[in-house]
This record gives C-alpha cells, sequence and structure tokens, in this order.
C-alpha cells in the first residue's frame, strides 16, 4: 500500500469570483514509504497549494487525497490526525514563531498531540539535537536567535512531532549559502537516522537535483514528471520551456555538446561531470 | 472565509465611472445619499434608482456582485420593514387583526426605508467599487485640505489611511498563512468552549503583532530612503483635473436632484 495518494486532485482559488485561479489541475501522483522526493516549478506553478492538501489543510475542490489508504477528509478527526502524521513545515517558517522560549515552541506540536510531560521533553530534545539548537539556546526567547537559527528552531517544532512523512516548503529560501548547506545536511542525516519519508519543495533544480531521489516537475498546475532525477534530467530541454533553471554544471555539458564533443548530457553534479570529463579526456588520448 | 467580503474592495476597470475625479465621485455620492432622504413619493425616488441603476451599468460592474453586497444588510432591511409595518398607523387602514393594524403609511414607509437603505449602501459600495484606494485617500486629503488652517495635519492623516487600506489584504493572507501553520501543528481553532478558543489565537496573533512591525520599520526606511518627509512641498505623479466626464456627471446629478423637488412638487406625497 501507498502512503500518500492523490487522485484527480484539483483545487480552484476564490471559485466564482472574478478572481478564480486554477492552482492544481487533475494530479493523480503516488508517494511509497521512505520515499526522498522533489517537488520543482516555477513561481506559481501550484507546489505550495499541493503540499497542502499532503497534511488536510487546503481541501480539494475536487478529487482525493489518501494516507495509508483512508482519505484524509474522511471526518475531522481523521484529518486532525494526519496532520501529525505528516509534518509540513511552511515557508519563512520563522515568522510562525510565538513561546516565551524557544523550547515551548518546538513543544507546541508534541503538546497538542496531547504527550506527556516526559515525552514532550523526550521528543523536543531529540527534535532541537537533529537541527542542531543548542541546549542553551532553548531557553531563550525565539526572537533573540539569529536567522538561521529561528529556522532551524521553526523546522524543529514540526520534526518534534515525529512525523512518518516531512515536507519541507523552500527550506533554505532566503539564507546565505552556509545556511543552506547546513540545512541540506540536517535534512539528509535526519533522512538517515529516521529513515521517513522526506518531501522538498523547491524553485531551483540546482538545490534539489544532488539530494533527492525522485523529482515531481510542476507546471501551471499540472504534474508535468513524476520520475527518477536521472531520468528527468534526461528530458532536460523541456526545463527551460517551463521556467525552471538548469543546473549550471548541466548547462556546461550541454555547451560541451553544443560545440562537437560527445558527452552526456543527463549530469546535474560535479561529480558526474568530473568522471564524464576524464572519459573524455582519456578517450581522445590526452590523459 | 473572510476574502468574501466585498463592502469596501476595489474592482479595478476602465469604465467611465472609474475614471471620475475621485473628488467629484465623493461630492456627488454625498449629495445622493442626503437627496434620497428628501424623495416624498415614488417618482422622485424612482427617479434615483433610475440614476443609480444607470451609474452601475456604466460601471460594468456584474450585477451578481451588486446583488452580493446587498446581502449582509438585509437583516437590517427586513427588521426595519416590519417595525414600520407594525407601529406606523397613518392612513387608511388595510387589515386589522387582534391588535394588529396595518395602514397604508406603514406598508408606505417600509417601502421607502427599505429602497433608502438599498441605495445607501449600493451608493457607497459604488465609491469603493470604482475608486481604488490609494485614488480615494488622495481625494480624501484634496477635500479636506481646507483644515490645514486648523492645524491639522491632512497629509499624515491621508498617507495614515492609505497604508492601512494598502495592508488589509496583506494582512489577511498573513493569518491565513500563520493559521495554516499553526494547525499543521496541531492546533486547534474551531473545537472547545469560549475560552479554550481565545487562548487558541495567541499563536495567531503573536505573531501576526510582531510581523507588523517589523513590516512598520522595514516600510518606514523604504519610506526615508526614497527621501518621503511629510506633504511640505510634495507634488503628484497623478494630477487630478476635472474632465468633460466630471462635468457631466456633475449636470446630471445636480438636475435629478433638482428634478426630486420638482417631482415633489407636483405628485402627491406619499410619506
Amino acid at each position: 500500500m501507498s502512503l500518500i495518494k492523490t487522485e484527480n486532485l484539483s483545487y480552484v482559488y476564490s471559485q466564482g469570483s472574478p478572481f478564480q485561479v486554477t492552482a492544481l489541475d487533475n494530479i493523480s501522483i503516488t508517494i511509497e514509504k521512505g520515499e526522498f522526493i522533489g517537488i520543482i516549478g516555477h513561481t506559481g506553478s501550484g507546489k505550495s497549494t499541493l503540499v497542502q492538501h499532503l497534511n488536510g489543510i487546503l481541501k480539494p475542490t475536487s478529487g482525493k487525497v489518501f494516507f495509508e489508504g483512508t482519505d484524509i477528509f474522511k471526518d475531522r478527526q481523521t484529518t486532525k490526525n494526519v496532520r501529525f502524521k505528516v509534518g509540513l513545515c511552511f515557508q519563512y517558517p520563522e515568522y510562525q514563531l510565538f513561546e516565551n522560549t524557544v523550547y515551548d515552541d518546538i513543544a507546541f506540536g508534541p503538546k497538542n498531540m496531547g504527550l506527556s510531560k516526559d515525552e514532550i521533553d523526550e521528543y523536543v530534545l531529540e527534535a532541537a539535537s537533529f537541527v542542531g539548537i543548542k541546549k542553551e539556546l532553548l531557553k531563550k526567547s525565539p526572537f533573540e536567535l539569529s536567522g538561521g537559527e529561528k529556522r532551524r528552531a521553526a523546522i524543529a517544532g514540526v520534526i518534534a512531532m515525529k512525523p512518518e512523512v516531512l515536507i519541507l516548503d523552500e527550506p533554505t529560501a532566503g539564507l546565505d549559502p552556509k545556511g543552506r548547506k547546513r540545512i541540506e545536511r540536517m535534512i539528509a542525516d535526519y533522512r538517515q537516522a529516521t529513515e521517513s519519508t522526506v518531501i522538498i519543495v523547491s524553485h531551483s533544480m540546482e538545490d534539489i537535483a544532488r539530494t533527492v531521489g525522485k523529482v515531481l516537475v510542476m507546471n501551471h498546475g499540472k504534474a508535468e514528471m513524476f520520475a527518477g532525477v536521472d531520468e528527468v534530467f534526461s528530458k532536460i530541454e523541456r526545463l527551460p520551456e517551463i521556467g525552471l533553471d538548469v543546473p549550471s554544471i548541466t548547462r556546461i555539458m550541454l555547451r560541451l555538446r553544443s560545440l562537437g564533443y560527445d558527452v552526456r548530457t543527463d549530469i546535474y553534479t560535479v561529480e558526474q561531470a568530473k568522471d564524464e570529463l576524464l572519459f573524455l579526456l582519456k578517450e581522445r588520448g590526452v590523459l | 472565509m473572510i476574502k468574501d467580503i466585498t463592502i469596501g474592495q476595489y474592482f479595478p476597470g476602465n469604465s467611465v465611472i472609474h475614471r471620475l475625479d475621485p473628488r467629484l465621485k465623493i461630492v456627488l455620492i454625498f449629495a445622493y445619499i442626503v437627496a434620497i432622504f428628501f424623495c416624498k413619493n415614488f417618482q422622485s425616488i424612482g427617479l434615483m434608482l433610475l440614476l443609480l441603476f444607470v451609474t452601475v451599468l456604466l460601471s460594468r460592474i456584474s450585477l451578481k456582485l451588486i446583488g452580493k453586497s446587498l446581502k449582509p444588510i438585509l437583516i437590517i432591511i427586513l427588521i426595519t420593514s416590519l417595525l414600520q409595518i407594525i407601529y406606523n398607523k397613518n392612513g387608511e387602514v388595510l387589515l386589522e387583526y387582534w391588535k394588529i393594524k396595518i395602514t397604508t403609511g406603514g406598508v408606505y414607509t417600509a417601502v421607502f426605508t427599505t429602497i433608502r437603505i438599498a441605495a445607501l449602501v449600493l451608493a457607497s459600495s459604488m465609491l469603493t467599487y470604482t475608486t481604488s484606494p490609494t485614488m480615494l485617500t488622495d481625494a480624501i486629503e484634496r477635500l479636506f485640505s481646507p483644515l490645514k488652517i486648523f492645524n491639522i495635519n491632512v497629509h499624515s492623516i491621508a498617507m495614515m489611511m492609505t497604508i492601512a487600506l494598502r495592508f488589509i489584504p496583506t494582512l489577511i493572507e498573513e493569518v491565513d498563512k500563520i493559521m495554516s501553520a499553526q494547525k499543521s501543528r496541531g492546533a486547534d481553532f474551531e473545537s472547545g468552549n469560549l475560552a479554550k478558543r481565545g487562548k487558541a489565537l495567541i499563536p495567531i496573533f503573536i505573531p501576526l503583532f510582531i510581523n507588523s512591525f517589523r513590516r512598520a520599520y522595514e516600510l518606514a526606511f523604504a519610506m526615508e530612503c526614497r527621501c518621503y518627509r511629510g506633504g511640505e512641498g510634495r507634488t503628484r505623479l497623478r494630477q487630478m483635473k476635472m474632465a468633460l466626464r466630471d462635468y457631466l456627471a456633475f449636470l446630471i446629478t445636480t438636475a435629478s436632484i433638482a428634478g426630486i423637488f420638482v417631482l415633489n412638487h407636483f405628485f402627491a406625497a406619499v410619506i
């Protein structure tokens, strides 16, 4: 049985008014347990709208969403429970911090789950250590933290619910390269330690290609492609058409090919490019 | 939910009504609302309704939307009409049942009140439907500029109004976002007693206030960076100038208002 499944999912904003917009158009996807998925698409392609359906924040205009085979909108209790199993971390989550201390803010989710005090303590400390928030920071007010720390504290607030699926909407947006790297590494570590399903939303192919296993490409509310990273990159020419950037290293390979060198173009990491170029040089007898 | 409220909203367009000088629009609509209360018979109030109907048609705003804007006042209209019918004892008796006496005077007043309230709401919504918030505050600033002699800083007040209006949709969007984020962490805004629900609002309002202060600072800095220093000696990109259509609108409205008094004179008053 698949973990998450959407069936002909459609969503229309402000239906019936002059401002009506179709944000999602007939999306049917299946996500298996343990997968690491990246959702990419241009601004306004429906990425954020889609993930808000997966934990029942938005109710589809038509179509269904299943979690472990049950319709998540079956009744209110089901919807509420799904929110603890599918942890969704919104874009710029640091603007949603509100408690007196970082500890209390991270504990907000576990508290709502109705756990005991000891369990809450255990969940919070574990989440804080995942995101690298030191113990002394937990006693501080969340508004005293630096930008990157706030972001990590906010992510910890979602991880602390121990969700089976973790969805992060643009987790690195607005951070410097160091902060970005730190969060990327943190997500990878988290996935390895918990073996949970992780979904990352991004508008940058470059950020996503290195880490995830499968990519969902969104375009104008439609699921354009949903396949392994290699397969998506084999159709690389399609990306600029739907407003997505091709990673710089891939652009170099495409350029080399257009100059007449016989190189592979389904390459998206510097590692792969190095191997390919060394191979090419050897073949030509340069090395 | 919150997004469905249409009163005070602006619907961009390019109709004649949209392009009228906003200062004139405010004055004319004010005069119109006062004039409605001078109508004494069906002929004169009919003339006012015709004027409003023509304005609505010219503005090209869908009639469905207009109908929607009247929905919230339906209850007020129903209650006032009912009270008029029951308590007004003037004119001929139409129906008598136990202690309730319905008279022609009561029915007429009820009809007139209904028309007046509806026309009042519709006319003022037409102003906001067809005038962008910035135009509106600009016009208010101009209209109230004589108050400067009383040392009232009209410009600052108008600027504050513009900013407040500008940020209403932003704040609504933000509340929506924060609510979704806290719901994702299992917050429950829909069940429990009043105290519990009130407490559930804390996770929404604290971030909202903090973000608003942050935004206010950022906006103030951005305005200073662009050399904003109050209204003194400030010129405008859009100079308001009366055009032919404005004079025509003025003429038609004043003629209609004059028409009320003529009709009141020649036809019997029913109210």
